[in-house]
């Protein structure tokens, strides 16, 4: 379970603070995958930051019961002058994990041949993206926070992403951002909106969808 | 319990940093160590070789290489910890995507392998200079030598930290860095000590921290050296101060770190 209390973040911006999350609260039970669906900028990406722990909101609780992953996405998590390899190694190091079984696993998901063993900055952002998916699917975690990734790679290798969720579904759980109400219905069994740093928590993708329809187009 | 397990947590997360950054900071290839070892071998040398042409000996009946050599590593390490250290953050702004890697744990991490190495650095130094000289050197106090490295290693990583927090709020902290440091290799007593020196200049130049350090590996190193001048105290009284100040400084600046 994870668990938002009174999250607020305000960033500092030339043109005055801008504030992103506005009093958010929510639970996130465990397995069960949320989708959470806002605009380009309504703050998904920090509040997916915020749950993960990688930034610290200006006031407010996250309670987090379970192995979070860090957000998986395009950008973050790699250092561009180690290889594929050099950053799966470190990742597994610091989640005390096997780091050869974390490798081997990775390198397999990833499939970006020879890649594997070049520095981070010569890969183009799927790849990147492989390898930071292939990286998550080879740890386990209880809540896996994915951050638009989905719509990376071709078919084969989305293909690939959604039977390993699907694999995963008894033990663990998805929460991921996307302007796509797609994405989401491919993976959730919930969906929250992100409005005016607010979340609003559906039972039902579909009823979200329609709201989310509707604001856009007020 | 919990505390034992959170600090393991963190021995791991920190042995992971300091691996990491051991590539990092050499390079792919295991001849990037030479490097810090040649950077040092020619600074020495190339004051030996002003020391020599300006007919100029080492003070109080020390000798020469091993004079300059005590001098400039520990100064050395002090102001490659600060350069490090204050720049953890920025160069590692993807690693505080994982939430169990913090700030505090690169400042570690980055001030753990400088201290390694430049120790590593000083002993090959000494090392050569023993086999050219085909003598063993003989050591005063070794307990004094590395508390003088231990010293300059903290030094540096306290005000690293101070200089780091800063970065977060404005560039003004880079860009002030350089140039404060900078005097400092004047001062700290690389190519004099303190007993040497006119005590009206004495007087001022104790008030640097970094020379007391100098002092105190010197007083371990030479039995003819007898650093009267240099206190652990004051050194820990600077080490105390900006080590709170930079932890004060990294609380009031966590929340805006931006990790991209």
């Amino acid at each position: 379970m994870i668990e938002l209390r009174d999250i607020y973040k305000t960033y500092a911006t030339s043109s005055g603070p801008n504030c992103v999350l506005d009093g958010v609260n929510v639970t996130f039970p465990d397995r069960t995958s949320v989708g959470i669906l806002g605009r380009n900028g309504s703050g998904k990406s920090t509040l997916l930051r915020i749950i993960g722990g990688a930034e610290l909101p200006d006031s407010g609780d996250v309670i987090r019961r379970g192995r979070v992953s860090w957000p998986i996405g395009f950008a973050g998590g790699f250092n561009g002058s180690l290889t594929g390899e050099e950053n799966c190694r470190f990742v597994a190091r610091i989640y005390g994990q096997d780091i050869d079984y974390v490798v081997a696993e990775t390198m397999e998901f990833a499939d970006i041949g020879n890649y594997f063993t070049m520095p981070v900055r010569t890969y183009s952002s799927g790849m990147r993206a492989r390898l930071a998916f292939g990286l998550s699917m080879a740890i386990d975690f209880d809540f896996y926070l994915v951050d638009e990734v989905t719509a990376v790679g071709d078919k084969p290798f989305q293909e690939k992403c959604r039977a390993a969720f699907a694999e995963r579904q008894q033990r663990s759980s998805v929460i991921i951002v996307s302007h796509h109400i797609k994405t989401i219905r491919q993976y959730c069994d919930r969906c929250a909106l992100l409005v005016d740093g607010q979340l609003h928590m559906y039972d039902d993708v579909e009823a979200a969808d329609e709201e989310y329809q509707h604001r856009m187009a007020a | 319990m919990i505390l034992v397990r959170g600090f393991l947590a963190q021995l791991n997360v920190v042995q992971a940093l300091i691996l990491r950054e051991t590539r990092t900071r050499f390079g792919a290839h295991q001849l990037g160590y030479l490097w810090a070892i040649f950077e040092a071998a020619i600074m020495i040398v190339t004051f030996y070789v002003l020391f020599k042409m300006a007919n100029r000996t080492a003070p109080d009946g020390m000798e020469l290489i091993t004079f300059l050599t005590t001098g400039m590593l520990p100064y050395q390490l002090f102001s490659s910890t600060v350069n490090r250290v204050s720049q953890s953050i920025d160069g590692n702004k993807a690693l505080l995507f994982y939430p169990q890697v913090n700030p505090l744990d690169l400042t570690i991490a980055r001030t753990v392998l400088e201290a390694a190495t430049y120790a590593l650095v000083f002993i090959i130094i000494i090392a050569c200079v023993a086999l050219l000289e085909q003598r063993v050197p003989a050591v005063d106090e070794v307990v004094l030598v590395i508390m003088g490295f231990g010293l300059a290693a903290l030094l540096g990583a306290v005000l690293g930290q101070v200089f780091c927090a800063i970065s977060v709020l404005s560039k003004l902290g880079e860009r002030l860095r350089r140039p404060l440091l900078r005097p400092l290799f004047w001062c700290s007593g690389l190519f004099y000590t303190a007993n040497s020196l006119p005590s009206e200049a004495r007087e001022v130049l104790l008030y640097n921290p970094v020379l007391h350090v100098i002092e105190i590996v010197r007083a371990g190193w030479f039995l003819s050296y007898e650093a009267v001048h240099a206190r652990v105290g004051y050194v820990g009284m600077w080490i105390l101060l900006l080590g709170l100040l930079g932890l004060l400084l990294e609380r009031v600046v966590r929340r805006r770190i931006e990790v991209t």
